[in-house]
């Protein structure tokens, strides 16, 4: 089942066009990989598919739901969640705190929140940073704090963005391992990612973006060796 | 040492929200303890005075923090709000007899009500924008009110009943309200509600995207904030007696962030003690020519520069500090 798709989606910053007539579509149980080079359009794309920006064309489907134009806090409810490039924690209350607030953001008792939290926190190793402010912790914890808020209750979908990009090789592979456990028990993923070794080991198709428009989409291995995707990452005189 | 796993937890668990703000509620309900015991050593019916406005100007400090330091909106316009909270009983007296029953109540839902349309319409904006447009709104009600000379009388301003004689009574009256705010702040402090304006707070958009309905906290948010300082500001008024458009003036305000700067922004001892030590000072300057002002915006800088968690973040510092080196020590 196409968990969610994209059609003609359109938008354009004054006269540049940040993302043109995409289609794309995420199965059920899927991580899929969204690349590109820089300015490529797809933190557009997620922008649009979150709920933080209005396409100017085009239609999101979720769940074979029509949600486009839906508002953010209407798709997290659904159980569409985002993670962001520059993370966003509260960076005032501790990592147990955030868990929390994030846990009854999405209907959880205090109790299963507080449960939830910690069980987390042991998984994603921010067991003895706990009880610090967010705002102390480390890029990389924060990252992982991150992906904590956004699985104290499931998603349906996670959308994460670069959530590889600047981060300790030890901690790339925690966040690399919940992914993974999270996938092998049924959940999707759609990831925008710079790091090819990590789309390669962990997304099962990958979806690849230049200048707004979409120009592969398959298998990751097959959509890596696409002269397309070549020549938009090393230009037009690549020699394969 | 790893920064990052410097406290220990069974320390760092007083850094959980809700030990914090236990923490801070029982100290502020020791100041509210020392206040009700102060009658009894206090007997000059000036110093009651003096004290009675302090706890007006708590009520503010309490409402503009909820908005500035709990939510993390800027707003310029507590004054205009306590002002238009006055002018509730103030114009149902002068303009249709109704009693201080009536009046008090529509002043505290009327700043409710007006509070609550602000924050829609300053729901995108941040920062300056935010803090001008909410200042813009006050000049225009000061204005309004200030040149409405047939229905408010103007600069003139309006005569209100009292709601008793006894200064005493007054005295535990205000004290009385200051305490069902704190406690009412306090059980929003810990519900989900207060967990989802920390995080508007700390930050608009990842709040948005964990599912926080942010239009609908910062409105609520407004709408409390403006209907704490209306309430205060409609109880000054049978307490003067007297309300006209200086109320609003927007050194009032001024006056009302240096309180909470001083006293410790985003808690609810900082805002109490914060009004308490600002007014009684000023008081005590009164002597020394006019020179409050210039003392207290001095002391926001030094406060803003050196101290933001205020006198209530340095008091729990340094308990923090004497504890740990207890420790170290054993």
């Amino acid at each position: 089942m196409k968990l969610l798709r994209t059609e003609g989606l359109t938008k354009h910053f004054g006269g540049v066009a940040a993302v043109e007539d995409l289609a794309l579509d995420v199965d059920e149980r899927e991580i899929l990989g969204l690349i590109g080079p820089n300015g490529s359009g797809k933190t557009t794309a997620l922008n649009m598919l979150s709920g933080f920006l209005a396409p100017d064309r085009g239609r999101v489907f979720f769940a074979d739901e029509d949600v486009t134009g839906a508002k953010p806090v209407t798709l997290a409810r659904h159980g569409l969640l985002r993670m962001f490039q520059t993370t966003r924690v509260f960076s005032r209350i501790s990592a147990i705190d955030n868990l929390l607030t994030a846990g009854l953001a999405r209907g959880l008792s205090e109790s299963d929140a507080n449960e939830r939290a910690r069980a987390l926190l042991e998984e994603l190793t921010l067991a003895p940073v706990m009880y610090l402010d967010a705002g102390q912790l480390s890029g990389g914890q924060r990252k992982l704090l991150e992906f904590g808020m956004c699985f104290i209750a499931p998603p349906r979908i996670a959308l994460l963005d670069e959530p590889f990009a600047a981060v300790h090789p030890v901690m790339r592979e925690t966040m690399a391992g919940f992914i993974r456990r999270r996938n092998d028990a049924g959940h999707t993923f759609l990831v925008v990612s710079h790091d090819m070794p990590i789309v390669v080991e962990l997304c099962h198709r990958t979806a690849c973006m230049n200048a707004g428009r979409l120009i592969a989409l398959g298998p990751t291995r097959d959509v890596l060796h696409d002269r397309a995707v070549i020549e938009a990452y090393l230009g037009s005189d690549a020699h394969v | 040492m790893n920064r990052a796993n410097a406290p220990a937890a069974s320390n760092g668990e007083r850094n959980l929200w809700s030990r914090r703000l236990a923490l801070d509620f029982r100290a502020a309900l020791v100041v509210v303890a020392a206040l009700a015991a102060a009658p009894l050593v206090v007997t000059s019916p000036y110093t009651l005075g003096i004290l009675i406005v302090s706890m007006y100007f708590a009520l503010l400090a309490l409402g503009w923090n909820l908005l500035a330091g709990f939510t993390g909106q800027f707003s310029l316009a507590p004054a205009a709000f306590a002002m238009l909270g006055a002018y509730g009983p103030g114009l149902f007296d002068y303009q249709w007899h109704l009693s201080l029953a009536w009046g008090i109540p529509a002043g505290v839902v009327g700043t409710a009500i007006l509070g609550w349309l602000l924050g829609r319409v300053v729901l995108r904006l941040r920062g300056p924008y935010l803090a001008l447009t909410t200042l813009s709104f006050a000049e225009i009600a000061r204005v309004v009110v200030g040149n409405s000379y047939d229905f408010t009388r103007g600069a003139q301003g309006l005569n209100v009943p009292t709601l008793m004689q006894s200064r005493v009574g007054y005295y535990y009256l205000f004290l009385g309200v200051v305490l069902a705010v704190l406690v009412g702040l306090y059980v929003l402090m810990r519900s989900a509600t207060g967990r989802f304006w920390l995080a508007i707070r700390d930050d608009e958009t990842g709040a948005e995207s964990r599912g926080i309905n942010v239009v609908r906290y910062k409105t609520l948010s407004f709408a409390l904030s403006c209907a704490i300082c209306g309430l205060a500001g409609a109880l000054y008024g049978t307490f003067s007696q007297l309300v006209s458009p200086e109320l609003g003036l927007l050194l009032q305000t001024g006056i009302v962030i240096a309180m909470v700067v001083i006293g410790g922004m985003g808690t609810l001892t900082g805002p109490l003690i914060g009004a308490l030590l600002v007014y009684l000072a000023s008081e005590w300057m009164r002597g020394f020519g006019n020179v409050q002002m210039i003392v207290f915006s001095a002391l926001v800088i030094v406060f803003a520069r050196f101290f933001r968690e205020g006198l209530w973040g340095l008091a729990t510092r340094r308990v923090r500090v004497t504890r740990r080196t207890t420790v170290a020590a054993q």
